[in-house]
C-alpha cells in the first residue's frame, strides 16, 4: 500500500514537471517557428508580406485551425500529457505518432489514464520523433547520392503506399478482436466514399464521423456487457 | 543553380533550420530520459520500457523514409533546409504541400515553383505555413493540463469483466474509426475514384493494405501461437515493409 502511495507521489511530481517542461518547450518552439521566416527573410533581404499572410490564413488557415482543435480534443487523451506535448511539437500525428503510441501501448499492455500509459506513450512518441529527426538529417546529409535511389520510378509505388501499408497492418490488428465495433464504421465510411468520391480527398476530416460512430457502437456493447454482468 | 534556390540552400539558412531541429531533438532526449527514469522509479519492468523504445524506433524508420521523400519533393521549390525543418518539426506530409501551394497562390504565384519564387514570396509562404499549423501546440500550452485533469476527474471508471474501462474501449474505438476512414477511402477510390461505380480507380492502395494485413496476421500467429514474443517489436514495421515491397511488384500487374 505504502509503495503504491509512494509510486503515485513520484508520478504526480513527474506529471507536474512534464506540464511545465512541455509548456516551456512548446512556447520556445512556437517562437522559433514563427521567427524563422523573419530570420531567413533577413538572410534573403526581405520581410514577409503580412497582408498576404492574413489573406492566406483566412482562405486556408481556418480549415486547419478547426482540424487542429479536433486533433487536440481527440488525441490528447490518447497520448497523455508528455506524449501530446511532444506529438504537437513534432507533427505527423495520424501517419506516425498515433499508430506508434497505440502500438507501443498494446505491446506493453498499458491502460488509458494510468501512469504506465503516460510513460509508454511519452517514450514511444519521443523515440519516434527522434528517429524521424535522425533519418531526415541523414537523408539531407546524403541527399545527392540518395536522391536517385529514393526517386527511382521502380521504387515509387512502395513509398507512395506507406500509409496503406500502415493502416492495412493496423486494421488486422484492431479489427480482429473488435469486429462488432469495426464492421459498421468500415461499411458506412466505404459506402460514403463510393457514393461521394470527392470526400476521398478529405479523408483526415472523415476520421471524426467514423470515430464517433465507432465510439457510439462501443458504448452500446459496453452497456450491454455491464447489464449482463449485473444479472 | 537558380539564384534564389542557392540562397535558400545557403549555410545561414541551414544554420537557422538545423538549430531549431537540434533543439527539438534535445527536447525528445529529455522526455525519453525523464519517462524512462520515472518508469523505473514507479516499478515498471525495464524490459517493457526497452521494448517500447525498440518497437517505436523500428516502426518509425519506414514512415520517416516516406517523409524524407516529402522533403525531397518540397526542396525543389522551397529549398532543402526549410523543407527539412517543416517535416522534422510540427509539419505533416499531407499538410505541407497543400498549405505551401495555397500560400503561393496568395502571394500571386501561379503555382509553387522556384522560377516564380522571390525572397518576399518565400518569407510570406514560410510564415503562413508556420501560422496555419501552430494551433495544436498553442492549444496544448493553454489547455492540455486542464483538459487532462477534467478527464481524470470524471467519475471513477467502471470496468468490464476483461478489466477494461470505457476509456480504454473508447480509445480503441476511436482508433478503429481512424483506420476505417483510411481503408474506406481505398475501397471508395477503387470503386468510384474515376466515376461512380466504374471500378477503374487504383487498386494498389487497397491491395497493399490487404497484403500488409496478411503479413500482420502471420506475425501475430508467430507471436501468439509459436510464442515468439520478440516478433511483436517488429511486427508493424515488418508488415509495412512487406506491403510496400508488394507495391513494387503489383504495379506491373495493375
Amino acid at each position: 500500500m505504502n509503495t503504491e502511495k509512494n509510486n503515485y507521489g513520484i508520478f504526480e511530481v513527474y506529471n507536474k514537471k512534464t506540464h511545465m517542461i512541455g509548456r516551456i518547450c512548446s512556447v520556445i518552439v512556437l517562437i522559433l517557428l514563427v521567427g524563422a521566416p523573419f530570420a531567413i527573410g533577413a538572410v534573403l533581404g526581405a520581410t514577409p508580406d503580412l497582408g498576404a499572410v492574413g489573406k492566406g490564413f483566412l482562405s486556408v488557415g481556418i480549415i486547419w485551425t478547426v482540424s487542429s482543435i479536433v486533433e487536440f480534443l481527440v488525441y490528447t487523451p490518447m497520448l497523455g500529457a508528455g506524449g501530446s506535448y511532444l506529438a504537437f511539437i513534432t507533427g505527423n500525428l495520424i501517419n506516425m505518432k498515433i499508430p506508434c503510441a497505440v502500438n507501443a501501448r498494446d505491446i506493453a499492455g498499458a491502460k488509458t489514464g494510468t501512469p504506465e500509459n503516460e510513460i509508454i506513450s511519452t517514450l514511444s512518441i519521443a523515440t519516434s520523433s527522434l528517429v524521424t529527426i535522425l533519418v531526415l538529417a541523414l537523408g539531407v546529409l546524403l541527399l545527392v547520392p540518395l536522391q536517385p535511389i529514393l526517386q527511382n520510378p521502380v521504387l515509387q509505388p512502395a513509398f507512395d503506399n506507406v500509409v496503406p501499408a500502415l493502416f492495412g497492418a493496423m486494421a488486422y490488428k484492431y479489427f480482429r478482436g473488435n469486429l462488432k465495433i469495426a464492421i459498421a464504421p468500415l461499411c458506412f465510411i466505404s459506402i460514403l466514399f463510393i457514393l461521394v468520391p470527392s470526400l476521398i480527398s478529405m479523408t483526415s476530416f472523415m476520421i471524426l464521423p467514423a470515430g464517433a460512430l465507432s465510439i457510439g457502437i462501443a458504448w452500446f456493447f459496453y452497456k450491454k456487457a455491464q447489464k449482463k454482468e449485473v444479472k | 543553380m537558380n539564384e534564389i534556390l542557392s540562397q535558400l540552400n545557403s549555410l545561414p539558412v541551414y544554420a537557422i533550420c538545423g538549430g531549431i531541429i537540434a533543439f527539438v531533438a534535445v527536447i525528445c532526449v529529455i522526455f525519453i530520459i525523464r519517462a524512462y527514469r520515472t518508469g523505473i522509479a514507479i516499478g515498471m519492468d525495464p524490459t517493457v520500457l526497452k521494448r517500447t523504445i525498440t518497437s517505436s524506433a523500428s516502426f518509425s524508420v519506414l514512415p520517416s523514409i516516406g517523409i524524407l521523400l516529402g522533403v525531397i519533393a518540397l526542396s525543389g521549390s522551397l529549398g532543402t533546409p526549410w523543407s527539412w525543418l517543416r517535416l522534422s518539426v510540427i509539419g505533416a506530409l499531407h499538410y505541407e504541400t497543400q498549405i505551401a501551394q495555397a500560400a503561393a497562390e496568395q502571394v500571386g504565384m501561379s503555382s509553387l515553383t522556384i522560377s516564380e519564387m522571390t525572397p518576399i514570396s518565400f518569407a510570406t509562404i514560410a510564415l503562413l505555413m508556420s501560422i496555419c499549423i501552430m494551433w495544436g501546440m498553442l492549444l496544448s500550452v493553454f489547455f492540455n493540463k486542464g483538459y487532462l485533469k477534467k478527464l481524470q476527474k470524471e467519475k471513477p471508471a467502471e470496468k468490464t469483466a476483461s478489466g477494461n474501462s470505457f476509456g480504454d474501449i473508447a480509445m480503441t474505438a476511436m482508433f478503429i474509426g481512424l483506420v476505417s476512414a483510411y481503408i474506406g477511402s481505398y475501397i471508395g477510390g477503387f470503386i468510384s475514384g474515376n466515376g461512380l461505380f466504374t471500378f477503374t480507380g487504383s487498386l494498389l492502395p487497397l491491395s497493399v493494405a490487404v497484403i500488409s494485413g496478411l503479413a500482420m496476421a502471420f506475425f501475430i500467429f508467430l507471436s501468439e501461437k509459436k510464442k515468439l514474443l520478440w516478433v511483436d517489436n517488429f511486427s508493424l514495421a515488418g508488415s509495412m515493409l512487406l506491403g510496400m515491397i508488394s507495391a513494387i511488384f503489383l504495379q506491373y500487374l495493375m
